[in-house]
């Protein structure tokens, strides 16, 4: 499998507007090698979280049924390495902020959203998650050896008893 | 109610006034990003495509790579082309639903037809709705000879209301129905009701359940008043756990030439 570069990377997209959904979707395309996953229901989106990880997830803050703050903590619990940004709308700045805590938002973009910055946050938002996993990978391997060295220091001892 | 009590102050009218004002402006700028949000970002899509298009074409010759290319970036503009005639159309609808709401208070009452002021409520209060079901069971209306925005604010409060009232979902159902030489808005909300003991003083200036920072309590005083300014008439029912409904009464023409003018004016 080629190595995913932060120019690359797949991203969730989840808004209950088509029309913000698609234009988010006709520009990444357009303009970015990233691979979307388009959704209006956040549910679904769990829901294909649960089967499929994802390097990035854009999810707007209003949205009926599941809002964009419970949507992005659920979908950390099951993903902490999919980086997390959040579109709001006009004055929701306070709840935006509240959020950066409650669902560790990467960055929040105000309403209408530029796409070039909007672009920006992805991509670094791509390249955290690819570091995130490799740290997780090199944690692994080094809790690996720091058992091994403890065993290892254990048939010591026991050797000299 | 206090019919004959004390009504709200001018003082309290002119913050209410303020707060609906708010409320407005809230709404409209909720309602435009969305569509404004699409618009710009697609504006700056096209644009690029342009680009791109014209770097492809400079050059006399046209690979079939660069064809391809092209076939792409036309058809991804088309989609974001069919984006924006939406969005554009929902911006559109949005100002058509609000030509009520601003016309100057000092006016003449006129014959309105009040489903527009009903819509436009709706749509400025859509971000507010969006976990609720509205039902439009809109009757046979003969224009009704009032001051549009004032009616508007009647419409607005009871509307913020019912939407408050249903924080998890609900029906909201405005009926409306010529009786007589009246004509009657029904309001009803599925939400979480009044309790008996405080029912009578709904509509008294500065009664509020919501707390300081959410209400004033002056949503449902105004409303009584202005409903009165007209002539008309204001009644509640409410069952605790399973919702209200507001009806209210208006002449088809105010009885006694034009209506009151209010007190802060
Ligand atoms: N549809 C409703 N369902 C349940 N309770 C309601 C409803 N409408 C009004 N009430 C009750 O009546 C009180 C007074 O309403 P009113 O609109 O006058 O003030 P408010 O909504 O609290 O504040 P404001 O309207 O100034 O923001 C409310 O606090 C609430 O307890
Ligand atoms: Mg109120």
């Amino acid at each position: 499998m080629d190595e995913i570069t932060p120019d690359a990377g797949t991203v969730m997209v989840v808004d209950d507007e088509d029309m913000v959904v698609d234009a988010i979707q006709g520009f990444l395309e357009l303009e970015t090698d990233h691979l979307v996953l388009p959704f209006t229901s956040p549910r679904a989106a769990l829901e294909h979280l649960e089967s499929e990880p994802v390097h990035a997830i854009v999810a707007d803050l209003m949205m009926p049924d599941l809002d964009g703050v419970q949507f992005l903590s659920r979908a950390r619990s099951m993903r902490p390495e999919a980086t997390r940004i959040l579109l709001t709308g006009y004055a929701d700045k306070e709840n935006a902020i509240l959020a950066i805590n409650e669902a560790g938002l990467y960055q929040y973009l105000e309403k209408p959203w530029d796409n070039d910055v909007l672009a920006f946050a992805i991509r670094n938002g791509v390249e955290r998650s690819l570091l995130f996993r490799e740290l997780t990978e090199r944690m692994a391997e080094l809790e690996a050896a720091n058992d091994e060295l403890a065993g290892l220091r254990q048939r010591w001892i026991q050797a000299f008893l | 109610m206090n019919e004959g009590g004390l009504g709200p102050t001018a003082r309290e009218i002119t913050q209410a006034r303020l707060a609906t004002l708010g409320m407005l402006v809230a709404g409209i700028a909720h309602e435009l990003n969305t569509p404004l949000g699409a618009l710009n970002s697609n504006h700056h899509v096209i644009e690029r495509a342009l680009l791109k298009l014209g770097e492809i074409l400079e050059d006399e010759v046209v690979t079939p790579d660069e064809l391809d290319e092209v076939r792409r970036v036309v058809r991804a503009t088309e989609s974001v082309l069919r984006t924006n005639g939406i969005a554009v159309e929902r911006m559109v609808n949005l100002v058509r639903n609000l030509r009520n709401f601003g016309r100057p208070t000092t006016s003449e009452p006129r014959p309105v037809d009040l489903h527009e002021g009903i819509e436009g409520t709706l749509a400025l209060l859509g971000h507010e709705l969006k976990e609720i079901e509205v039902v439009r069971d809109f009757g046979e209306l003969p224009l009704v000879v009032c001051h549009p925005n004032r009616i508007n604010q009647v419409f607005m409060n009871l509307v913020h209301n019912a939407a408050q009232a249903m924080h998890d979902g609900g029906v909201l159902t405005i009926r409306t129905r010529a009786e007589g030489d009246h004509a009657r808005v029904r309001v009803a909300d599925t939400g979480r009701g009044i309790p008996r003991d405080v029912i009578e003083e709904i509509f008294e200036p500065g009664f509020t359940t919501k707390g300081e920072r959410i209400g004033m309590g002056l949503g449902l005083a105004i409303t009584l008043q202005i409903v009165h300014q007209h002539g008309g008439e204001i009644s509640v029912e409410s069952e605790p756990g399973r919702g209200t409904t507001f009806d209210v009464d208006l002449p088809l023409r105010p009885p006694t030439g034009p209506a009151r003018k209010e007190a802060s004016e």
